[in-house]
């Protein structure tokens, strides 16, 4: 869908989607995990309850005995056993009188229980045969109703899960839409103006170039190269929007460049624009270099990295461009990108400094030719120092 | 004359060596229909723990009465209240101590 819109999500936008998947995931998990526990215990609860008539039943029986033994202590002192269950007697300080328990972790305050694959079961008798306060029964738990309930709890937290997850999805669908909006307004604007810009900017260049300058005066044809100047800007802009906007139409072709010609060519074109700012072109160029892309995308990235050194150039300083057989540079002795800012270089209408025009678009063209031909682009720069671009390959 | 003589000590040795229990409880209750170890499985049945049953027990010792008695009201018609203790506090104690020993329920149950 946004790609229709010749809108890519860029990094953080992506992250931040993540980061609200992550996040969503694991509040999902968090209340998956905190019902699930809630329908454990009900579902163990019901168990125990059912599991009591039968305990309680028992109880009875051994308490039965055990009275029996009570009166008849002097002659037997046999303890109660039954094979159906396990049992163990406390007097009214929790002091163990007997037990016959697989599990001795008693809790007191509990009527039925399990505890190590054992049901406990805890009678308070009214009276207290052989001193005995609290009787426990223990029958094993066959542990049936634990498979069956987590059986349960695992069909139910999948399904709840991946319905979670789908509306997680439209929700995400949702947050994104005001950016969405924006950016597709942007991108409208941005096509619409470009539009509109193409017809005044040819008659501009073209009446530019045609003017005869030799029969003009100085006056006259300082203002001319005003009007040059500005012209060659706004013709920079038109280029980059209209390489923005037809990128996915324009198809490339590729041929054996002579980068030096290029190089050389574009930083004449500029040359105009830098002097408006007294600025100094020293040009090292090895010859003879070659490099196989499309004519126009490769002008496009000089331009944009000369454009830079101009426009964010401090007066009377000096841009130097070296090529050599395996990459060219572009060094400037600028304002410097901090390093946070250098992070979101490329990222498309992100502008580090309002003074200067522009709309933010220029290296992310860069960017996306270089992408295309494989072109590495290294960024070295210091604040109010200057910044150096090396595009290699 | 010797042979009574040799009596007699033997006699008065056996008491005087006699424990505090042996002397001021098994003494009486011997004479008693009830015996000795039917009140401890009474005290037990209603006290549970050793802590309650020595505790009640010396409270009923020093001040007997028809409240504090865990022998029915039948059994206090015909016999009435007994006579309060002339033990002093440690002679007390040790009595009821040996008591607990000899009727306790624990280590004995098989």
């Amino acid at each position: 869908m946004l790609k229709d819109l010749d809108i890519d999500l860029t990094k953080s936008e992506t992250r931040t989607l993540l980061g609200f998947i992550a996040l969503y995931s694991i509040l999902i998990i968090v209340i998956l995990s905190i019902s699930s526990f809630v329908y454990f215990n009900s579902q163990k609860d019901l168990m125990l309850q059912k599991k009591r008539q039968v305990l309680q039943e028992y109880a009875n029986d051994f308490m039965f005995r055990l009275k029996d033994l009570h009166v008849n202590f002097d002659k037997y002192q046999f303890y109660p056993r039954d094979e159906k269950f396990n049992s163990a007697i406390f007097d009214s300080d929790k002091t163990l009188i007997f037990s016959t328990l697989n599990s001795q972790n008693i809790e007191f305050d509990e009527v039925a229980y399990t505890s190590n694959n054992q049901i406990h079961f805890i009678n308070q008798p009214e009276s207290y045969y052989l001193g005995a306060k609290y009787i426990v029964i223990e029958i094993p738990d066959d542990g049936i109703w634990k498979s069956a309930v987590l059986k349960e709890i695992g069909i139910y937290s999948f399904f709840m899960f991946i319905f979670m997850v789908i509306v997680g999805y439209f929700m995400s669908k949702l947050f994104i839409k005001p950016m969405k909006d924006s950016l597709h307004l942007l991108d409208r604007f941005i096509k619409d103006t470009t539009h509109e810009l193409n017809t005044p900017i040819s008659a501009i260049m073209q009446n530019i170039e045609m003017i005869d300058k030799d029969n003009l005066d100085d006056k006259t044809i300082k203002k001319i190269n005003r009007i040059e100047i500005g012209a060659k800007t706004i013709s920079n802009i038109y280029e980059d929007l209209t390489f923005l906007t037809l990128k996915n139409k324009l198809i490339s072709q590729n041929e054996n460049l002579n980068l030096t010609h290029i190089i050389s060519q574009r930083a004449e074109y500029f040359k105009s624009l830098a002097n408006s700012k007294k600025l100094s072109i020293n040009l090292d160029l090895q010859e003879e270099v070659y490099l196989k892309c499309d004519n126009k995308k490769i002008s496009k990235l000089i331009d944009n990295l000369l454009s830079n050194a101009i426009k964010y150039n401090k007066v009377n300083g000096s841009i130097k461009i070296s090529l050599k057989s395996n990459y060219f540079e572009v060094i400037d002795t600028g304002i410097g990108i901090s390093k946070e800012n250098q992070e979101n270089l490329f990222k498309r209408y992100t502008r580090f400094n309002t003074s200067a025009g522009g709309f933010g678009i220029g290296l992310n063209i860069v960017s996306l030719i270089a992408k295309e031909y494989n072109l590495k682009i290294d960024v070295s720069s210091e604040l109010n120092k200057g910044t150096r671009f090396k595009v290699s390959w | 004359m010797v042979k009574k003589l040799l009596i007699a000590v033997i006699i008065f040795n056996t008491y005087s060596f006699a424990s505090s229990y042996e002397k001021n409880c098994v003494a009486c209750h011997n004479n008693m229909i009830v015996s000795i170890d039917k009140f401890f499985y009474r005290y037990l049945l209603k006290y549970s723990s050793e802590k309650n049953v020595k505790s009640s027990l010396a409270e009923y010792l020093k001040n007997p009465n028809k409240d504090n008695t865990i022998m029915p009201n039948a059994f206090i018609k015909r016999y009435g209240i007994k006579e309060k203790t002339t033990l002093n506090d440690d002679e007390l104690i040790e009595a009821i101590n040996e008591y607990w020993d000899i009727y306790k329920v624990f280590g004995k149950l098989q």
